[in-house]
């Protein structure tokens, strides 16, 4: 069953298109990436999704709902441009918070107490945010989150700037979601992150949709041909292959996607007659290669796929 | 627009706000320096009439000094029977203030008396011995020439105007028109000064909420029309709140500043054992004339209206501004007419019914200033009145269309502060 339903949006700032005729499926109880580099439309989109601004053009269906201001109670957003009051106590903001999306007194305090004991944040309570740590915020913000026990997540390029403790705790909590059949579409530029978690993707670039899908069917689609290899020695032999596109290289390690007609097993030699090779792997592509190759290498600014 | 929504804003904006230290240093302290002013006069007044300066007066003529002393025994003393070098002695020594001479020549040539002494008293007691003498010497002067009884009243006459104010249903009152002046000039700067004051708050607020990034946590709840019209309606919750507690407490300390400087004044009189100091009336400054409750309503209306007018343009500007400095050149296109309506107020403070005054106080971004003073001060015909506060409502209207175009955007604008070309884009959206 499709929970969010985004069909044919576009948004235009002023002369930059921010979003052009993008389309896309969120299924119920699954992950969902949106990728994609800075600046190609991923916030904007979720900001739609959010009722946060109105499409220029398109239409978005949250269990078949027209976005506005009934949809924002089922949903749990998380910027990426994200903070709380500094000089209110962590349970009065909370409280507040939770009372927005619809929640009474009463309830929301019965949820936040439960939050803030489950993640051990429960002497903070009468606490200014000022006061608390920088990963201790980060945690009062994921339950300001999530209070409200909505069936849809969405998360904005969620991991910047968190603490590993936290980006481990996020992670629990998604997975914890999904389990229980919640809805959860993030975003993200960082592709690595995507391939251990999403069920479904989809690829922005410039404002539009590139490519979406299942993730292991996308994966699949592409085939096995990417070589992974690590090996100890002289590496100027990969700069001798023809026909492929070198990802992640190293003095010792290389990811190398063969694009035409080029048998691996010529890489294998090659690599063989040069070095001592200690691995040697086939592969489906990374999703940063998938992306590379979708938009074509010209497309992109490099610098803005992260590593 | 969701009413539950809106309060909730209302709510939290209000309730963070009275908490705050600010907040409640502010509205003890205004009162608090309301009643240390009065004290202070209270004081000024029992201690003015305490101190006494001692004129000596060698009158070679015999008629001078007892007039002079008529007008104020306490101040002139006849001492005719001593020697310059001892009023001289007198003075150096500060017994007395100082020692006026007067011979034949000041009354029968046109030379001034000469007043030596310390050089303490200041203006106001130069002033008041200058004018009794003028007085009294005028008067011996008078006498002299054997002028008609007539012509001497003609001469002592004072003339003053006063002044009764007839009502449009044909009944006289007693006209206080100076000191409306001032309460209609203190309106208009009340007004002026809340303006800024709760426009700050708004602009700061906004601020504070897009530099926390917390802004696109609440707009995935509220509407931002939502989250601006709580705002206002907090804030505009908030300003009630102070000037009510500061207008019960000038009531409060007006009824009892009267009976309290008497009570002091008396106790002050007794002390010194002088009984006619005890009968004094009470200092004018603490005679208040009433004043109407139409004025009170009307401040009341032009106040709340002045508020809504400009706390939404407050708003769009802390929407476009990225930090609490950067707010300066952003807030020109409102400070202007507020400054410029401030400075009118002088002039209508001084004619309220020049047309400067009239034109000017139905201008709605000049209003809240200058229509207050002037229903204050003059009688103002009801269609200006009633005009101005059309006006001001429409204008609302507008300036709340326009701030919540330019809010939306600007709330979700991080990076830099917007200029105005930004703005003009923000509102074509």
């Amino acid at each position: 069953m499709t929970t969010i339903d985004v069909n044919n949006l576009s948004k235009t700032f002023g002369k930059t298109k921010a979003v052009i005729d993008a389309s896309f499926e969120v299924e119920r109880g699954r992950i969902f990436g949106l990728l994609g580099p800075n600046g190609a439309g991923k916030t904007t989109t979720i900001r739609m999704i959010n009722f946060i601004m109105p499409p220029d053009e398109g239409e978005i269906l949250i269990n078949g709902v027209k976005a506005g201001p009934k949809t924002q109670r089922w949903i749990g957003y998380m910027p990426e441009e994200r903070g709380l009051y500094k000089k209110m106590k962590v349970g009065e903001q909370l409280i507040y918070l939770a009372q927005l999306k619809g929640l009474t007194a009463s309830d929301a305090r019965e949820k936040i107490r439960y939050w803030l004991k489950r993640f051990g944040a429960y002497d903070w309570h009468s606490k200014t945010v000022g006061e608390l740590s920088k990963g201790m915020s980060q945690k009062i913000q994921f339950i300001a989150t999530i209070v409200h026990d909505p069936d849809i997540y969405i998360f904005d390029e969620p991991f910047s700037g968190l603490d590993p403790i936290n980006s481990e705790l996020l992670k629990e909590i998604i997975i914890e979601l999904r389990e229980k059949g919640k809805t959860i579409l993030f975003s993200t530029h960082r592709m690595e992150q995507v391939e251990q978690m999403c069920d479904d993707i989809c690829l922005f670039n410039n404002g539009k949709v590139v490519l979406t899908g299942n993730l292991r069917k996308v994966k699949k689609d592409f085939g096995k041909n990417t070589v992974l290899i690590e090996f100890e020695g002289d590496p100027a032999f990969l700069d001798q292959l023809e026909n492929v596109r070198i990802n992640n290289r190293s003095t010792n390690f290389a990811e190398i996607r063969i694009l035409e007609g080029l048998d691996h097993q010529d890489i294998l030699r090659k690599a063989m007659e040069n070095t001592e090779v200690h691995k040697f792997q086939l592969v489906e592509p990374s999703l940063n290669e998938i992306f590379i190759s979708t938009v074509g290498e010209d497309n992109i600014k490099q610098k803005e796929l992260a590593v | 627009m969701s009413w539950r929504q809106i309060f909730l804003v209302l709510k939290r904006e209000y309730i963070t706000r009275v908490k705050s230290k600010g907040f409640i240093w502010a509205t003890i302290l205004v009162p608090v320096g309301f009643a240390a002013v009065i004290g202070i006069m209270v004081f000024i007044t029992v201690w003015e009439s305490e101190s006494t300066f001692e004129v000596a007066i060698k009158d070679d003529t015999g008629q001078v000094a007892p007039s002079l002393i008529e007008i104020n025994e306490r101040r002139y003393l006849d001492y005719s029977d001593l020697e310059i070098d001892s009023l001289r002695t007198l003075v150096q020594q500060d017994r007395i203030t100082g020692y006026i001479v007067i011979t034949e020549e000041n009354i029968t040539e046109r030379r001034n008396p000469e007043l030596i002494y310390r050089g303490s008293g200041g203006m106001e007691f130069l002033m008041s011995v200058e004018s009794d003498f003028r007085q009294v010497i005028r008067e011996v002067r008078l006498s002299r020439a054997e002028v008609s009884e007539e012509i001497q009243e003609i001469y002592e006459a004072r003339i003053n105007l006063d002044t009764r104010r007839l009502t449009r249903e044909g009944e006289e009152q007693d006209d206080d028109t100076i000191f409306l002046s001032f309460v209609g000039m203190l309106l208009g700067i009340i007004i002026f000064i809340s303006i800024f004051s709760y426009g700050g708050y708004i602009t700061r607020g906004v601020i504070e909420e897009k530099t926390n990034r917390i802004v696109e946590v609440i707009a995935s709840s509220v509407k931002p029309i939502e989250l601006l019209t709580g705002k206002m309606a907090g804030v505009g919750a908030l300003a009630i709140t102070q000037f009510t507690i500061w207008i019960l407490a000038f009531a409060g300390l007006t009824t009892i500043a009267g009976p309290v400087a008497m009570s002091l004044m008396e106790s002050s009189a007794s002390a010194s054992g002088d009984l006619t100091a005890a009968e004094a009336e009470l200092p004018a400054f603490l005679d208040f004339p009433t004043v109407e409750i139409s004025l009170i309503v009307y401040f009341i209306i032009f106040f709340i209206l002045g508020y809504l007018l400009y706390s939404s343009l407050f708003a769009a500007i802390g929407s476009a501004a990225d930090s609490d400095t950067d707010t300066q050149q952003l807030m020109l296109p409102i400070t202007i007419p507020i400054m410029i309506a401030y400075f009118i107020m002088f002039h209508t403070w001084r004619s309220p019914d020049s047309i400067l005054s009239v034109v000017s106080s139905i201008i709605p971004f000049f209003s809240p200033i200058l229509m207050i003073t002037r229903i204050a001060i003059t009688d103002v015909p009801f269609w200006q009145i009633g005009s101005s506060i059309l006006l001001m409502i429409l204008t609302f209207a507008g300036t709340m269309w326009l701030s919540s175009k330019i809010y939306k955007v600007g709330i979700l604008s991080y990076g830099s502060t917007a200029s105005f070309k930004d703005i003009l884009k923000w509102i074509r959206q």
